[in-house]
């Protein structure tokens, strides 16, 4: 209470000091009269009384100062009186303020957009219906079996039940499933994403449809008698033509007819980064996901679960809640599931959290290098600004101000610069971001799913944006400060001293080392980018073993798409009669998945006599696969029809995977527990030659092929070739299916394009790192330009002394070049040493590069001391032509 | 043998000031240093000037109140006087002061009589 008077009056006593020194002024004037008064009336001479007045009221001066500092905040009076002058300090030299302004501006934008992304991703919760939700994941310890449809970070079906029925923690909790992919009828099938969801979904989340209603008890029947569905705002306007009286039609989805009861309010759609173009009740699960019997399997993986807590409820106090139940459930697997409970976010999964934030991680650091590189620049700045500060500086150390108050006044002024950069930068990431994510979203594979993402920088994204910029200020604006505030005052003053303390001194080295850290952590990134382009110029050109060239695969999912598996058979045998015998086409084959393509198939394999296992990828082929492709079958044979018919238990093995298995033998007629499938074991009849069909890139592919099952081939590729070409050959094959099924969903494609689905993120990942290394190869130069002609500038004198002496332009150009390219030397070197430690981390995306590739870690370093060098020799030019009379003459 | 005054305790100056206001009343910074060395018969050494942060500080507190008014000698001069916040604060502190004097002349006694 008393502190907080004093304070108030302290801060009162900002805005009226004049009164208040005056009035001290007065009542020290007063005491003085009567001090004298006094003296005299004691008989001292006036003199004498003066004197001993004066010595027992003590100096008027330090009187002043501690009463001023008891009058207001002696502290915030100084940061006022140092961002005054901060100010006109910045505003007297505005090219250097305007450079440093953009630069800050540029480091922390990028950084701050980069987080903001972060944050969008996994760091803002999730706020639906203006509530906030929690998430729980079950967590899996040891090694027990359970089937997973999505993630294993979900739950089953039974499991949702039993948590929603036997809490006493949530005041509601909603289940979905997300990704369920199904082929909406009319007149042209088109495949679209929705999920399946718990009848109080709706109600939990508290989105209330704009038209209609949400689920009801009765919507939710056992068997999915008369299915319903809810439609997002966006499918409403773009597909179903922002219909008034949708509710009550019906859609067809996956063949079956749908009542579409209501659509979702605008901006909904699900919580995932995929939008939700519709919610169907978990029990039309069978029409929706037909591939299994889902509801009641226990033990598996396929639901997401939110939900409110009740009042006053901890994420803790829920875990343990739900906890007691998971415990309750394990009969089978006692012990061998947690739970975790956590505020819902968008990419919350834990096995999601940990690659976003290892990749988050990569690219915080990356633009994080580029802000050091900048700060090293300003710094460099700063030092050349302290050189023709110094006499200012001196001038006010021999005055009396002590070295603190000088630091705490020079580090405001670089503070301050970086506010106002870190204010510019953040601001333009905000606009821009959102757009930047838009165009990095239109360069995705073409496969890849929609994505919904909102970039709402909130409070995180400033306060991370704001300590950046104070850590940059403080980053480059200290040892400036520091150096420049340890002047010797009597050298300083002497004009000549000035170049004496910069040419020996320790700023010359400081700068040396700025330079050289700028380099190398340039060095770093461009390397990086170097490496990346290298990698995406092998992928677009590297030969993966096998034949693209002619070939279009047909793909379609029958069961997925409603079929039974009756029809889908038959459907299949029709189509593949069909297609095989159209013009043109000499060859077709089928297969589980087509190569390189984006779905991969993964067992494990063991050796019946040693029980080695391994964890293989594998593919499920018809006879001549390998000769429609052009693999060769380096020993054994291919597959036969009979064997198809039959079911013969019999497999082809890569080389790769022969060597692995059974090294230095022959492998023919070798055994395989593969499927974890004992009786009889699958035996080897072939090897074919290691072919990248799994991974751009992988040379020697531990791969197995097994011939297609009759039973489980409906959802096959076809892969044909033709020699029509691909345009004629693709109307074809459309032609054709659409006269056999009209409602069939399904796309052609040549096989030259699968390979795209390695490039497209190795495009945009090349790009990226090369822009950043653009950037931090022109901050760089800047900075080594900086460097060499402020060397330059400063040894005017010396050189023309050299030049007096007989020195030529050549002689004076080695001296200058030599000792610029030093750091630059130490920091190329400091760089690649670093890069070479970690360049690691991007081999999935070097198809094959080295991570210590010769050709990007001799051209990069090549092309960076040429730069370094023509940055350096541009400034060092004038060296050359200084005329020993003029420069003798300088200053 | 050079005789040395005492320098003024931090934290004690509060004090003094307080009290001495209490006994004589509302009362001038010329006023108060003088009762200050007459009844500490000029033991205590006081730079008189240091005062005024002080009595400015006791404002700011609450504890005081100053008044312009006219000195004996018809000198215009700055008029202190306790507050209600001020009495009770010279009470506490008098309290305060009077338990810390006793702990630390018990440190001084003689060991002897210490032990008890």
């Amino acid at each position: 209470m008393t502190a907080m008077r004093e304070f108030v009056s302290r801060l009162l006593g900002l805005f009226r000091k004049p009164a208040l020194e005056r009035d001290l002024d007065d009542e020290l004037q007063a005491h003085f009269d009567m001090l004298l008064d006094e003296n005299r009336a004691r008989g001292m001479s006036e003199a004498e009384a003066r004197r001993v007045a004066r010595i027992r009221l003590g100096g008027a001066e330090q009187i002043r100062e501690a009463h001023r500092e008891q009058s207001s905040l002696p502290l915030l009076e100084t940061l006022a009186k140092d961002l005054r002058y901060g100010f006109r300090q910045l505003w007297r030299s505005p090219g250097f303020t305007l450079v440093a302004v953009l630069t800050i501006a540029l480091g922390i934008g990028m950084n701050a957009g980069i987080f903001s992304i972060l944050d969008a991703l996994a760091l803002q919760p999730i706020s639906v219906g203006g509530q906030k939700l929690a998430s729980i994941y079950p967590i899996f310890q040891g090694h027990r079996h359970r089937n997973v449809h999505n993630s294993p970070s979900m739950f089953s079906y039974p499991e949702y039940k039993a948590y929603r029925d036997q809490n006493h923690t949530f005041s509601g909790l909603a289940g979905y499933v997300p990704f369920v992919i199904t082929t909406a009828g009319g007149e042209r099938p088109v495949e679209i994403v929705g999920s399946l969801a718990t009848c109080n979904y709706f109600d939990v989340l508290n989105e209330r449809p704009a038209l209609g209603r949400g689920f009801v008890e009765a919507d939710c029947p056992a068997a999915g008698a008369s299915p319903v569905v809810i439609v997002s705002d966006d499918y409403w306007r773009n597909t179903l033509g922002a219909d008034l009286q949708i509710v009550g039609k019906t859609i067809s989805l996956n063949h079956s007819l749908f009542t579409i009861i209501g659509v979702a309010p605008h901006g909904f759609d699900g919580t995932e980064i995929t939008p939700s173009a519709f919610w169907a009740p978990m029990e039309m699960q069978p029409a929706l996901l037909p591939e299994d019997q889902f509801l009641d399997d226990v033990d598996l993986s396929w639901m997401a679960l939110l939900g409110t807590l009740k009042p006053g409820i901890s994420l803790e106090q829920a875990r343990a809640d739900l906890s007691v139940i998971t415990g309750q459930m394990q009969t089978k697997y006692p012990g061998t599931m947690r739970l975790e409970v956590r505020r819902a976010e968008l990419f919350n999964r834990p096995e999601e959290r940990g690659y976003i934030f290892a990749v988050g991680t990569v690219v915080l650091t990356a633009v994080g290098l580029v802000l050091l590189i900048a700060c090293a620049n300003i710094a460099n700045l700063l030092l050349a600004r302290a050189a023709g500060r110094r006499r200012e500086i001196a001038v006010r150390l021999a005055l009396g101000a002590s070295r603190r108050r000088l630091i705490r006044q020079l580090l405001t002024e670089s503070v301050l610069l970086a506010l106002m950069g870190g204010a510019l930068g953040t601001f333009i990431s905000f606009v821009s971001f959102e757009a930047l994510m838009r165009s990095v979203i239109a360069h995705l594979p073409p496969g890849a799913p929609p994505i919904s993402l909102h970039l709402s920088p909130d409070a995180r994204v400033l306060a991370y944006s704001l300590l950046l910029t104070v850590l940059t200020g403080v980053a480059f604006g200290l040892a400036p400060a520091l150096q420049s505030s340890r002047a010797d005052v009597n050298t300083s003053l002497k004009e000549e001293g000035v170049d004496a303390a910069m040419r020996s001194g320790r700023i010359g080295k400081l700068r040396n080392s700025l330079v050289g850290a700028q380099v190398a952590v340039c060095m770093i990134l461009l390397l990086a980018a170097g490496l990346l382009l290298h990698g995406l110029y092998r992928a677009q050109t590297i030969d993966p073993g096998f034949e693209m060239k002619g070939i279009d695969t047909v793909n379609f999912a029958l069961t997925r798409q409603g079929y039974s598996e009756a029809q889908a058979a038959a459907l299949h045998e029709q189509m593949k009669e069909r297609l095989a015998a159209l013009p043109g086409i000499d060859a077709l084959v089928q297969a589980r998945n087509t190569p390189l393509g984006d779905e991969h198939w993964e067992t494990s394999a063991r050796l019946p006599q040693s029980g080695t296992s391994l964890q293989v990828r594998y593919n499920r082929v018809s006879p001549n696969f390998f000769s429609i492709l052009g693999i060769p079958i380096v020993r054994g044979r291919d597959f036969s029809d009979s064997e198809v018919q039959s079911g013969a238990r019999v497999l082809i093995v890569t080389e790769a995977a022969a060597r692995e298995f059974w090294p230095g033998q022959d492998p023919i007629g070798k055994t395989l527990e593969v499927f974890g499938d004992t009786s009889p074991l699958l035996e080897v009849i072939g090897v074919a030659k290691d072919a990248q069909v799994d991974l751009l890139g992988q040379e020697h592919p531990r791969f197995l092929y097994v011939p297609t099952s009759l039973k489980e081939s409906a959802d096959d590729v076809f892969m044909v070739h033709s020699t029509l070409g691909d345009a004629a050959t693709q109307r074809e094959i459309h032609d054709a299916i659409h006269q056999i099924d009209p409602q069939l969903l399904f796309t052609v494609a040549r096989l030259e394009d699968n390979p795209e689905n390695f490039r497209a993120f190795s495009r945009i990942v090349a790009a990226a790192s090369g822009t950043l290394g653009a950037l931090a190869m022109l901050l760089a130069s800047i900075g080594v330009y900086g460097l060499v002609s402020f060397a330059v500038s400063r040894r005017i004198r010396e050189i023309g002394i050299r030049m007096a002496l007989g020195a030529d332009g050549r002689d004076v150009m080695k001296l200058i070049l030599g000792q610029a390219m030093r750091p630059v030397a130490i920091g190329a070197a400091t760089g690649m040493i670093c890069c070479a430690g970690v360049s690691r981390i991007f081999s999935v995306l070097l198809f094959g590069v080295s991570p210590i590739d010769p050709v990007a870690f001799l051209l990069v370093p090549a092309f960076l001391i040429l730069v370094a060098a023509v940055a350096c020799y541009v400034p060092a030019r004038r060296a050359m032509r200084v005329d020993p009379m003029v420069a003798l003459r300088y200053e | 043998m050079i005789e040395r005054k005492a320098e003024v305790l931090q934290g004690t100056l509060d004090l003094i000031v307080l009290k001495t206001l209490e006994t004589m009343g509302p009362m001038h910074g010329y006023g108060i240093a003088r009762r200050i060395e007459q009844v500490s018969r000029e033991l205590l050494s006081l730079n008189q000037g240091t005062l005024y942060p002080a009595l400015l500080r006791l404002q700011q507190r609450g504890w005081i109140s100053s008044e312009w008014g006219a000195s004996e000698n018809n000198r215009k001069a700055k008029y202190y006087s306790l507050t209600r916040a001020g009495k009770k604060q010279l009470a506490a502190e008098a309290k305060n002061w009077e338990q810390i004097a006793a702990v630390i002349a018990r440190f001084l006694q003689p060991r002897g009589e210490n032990v008890r």
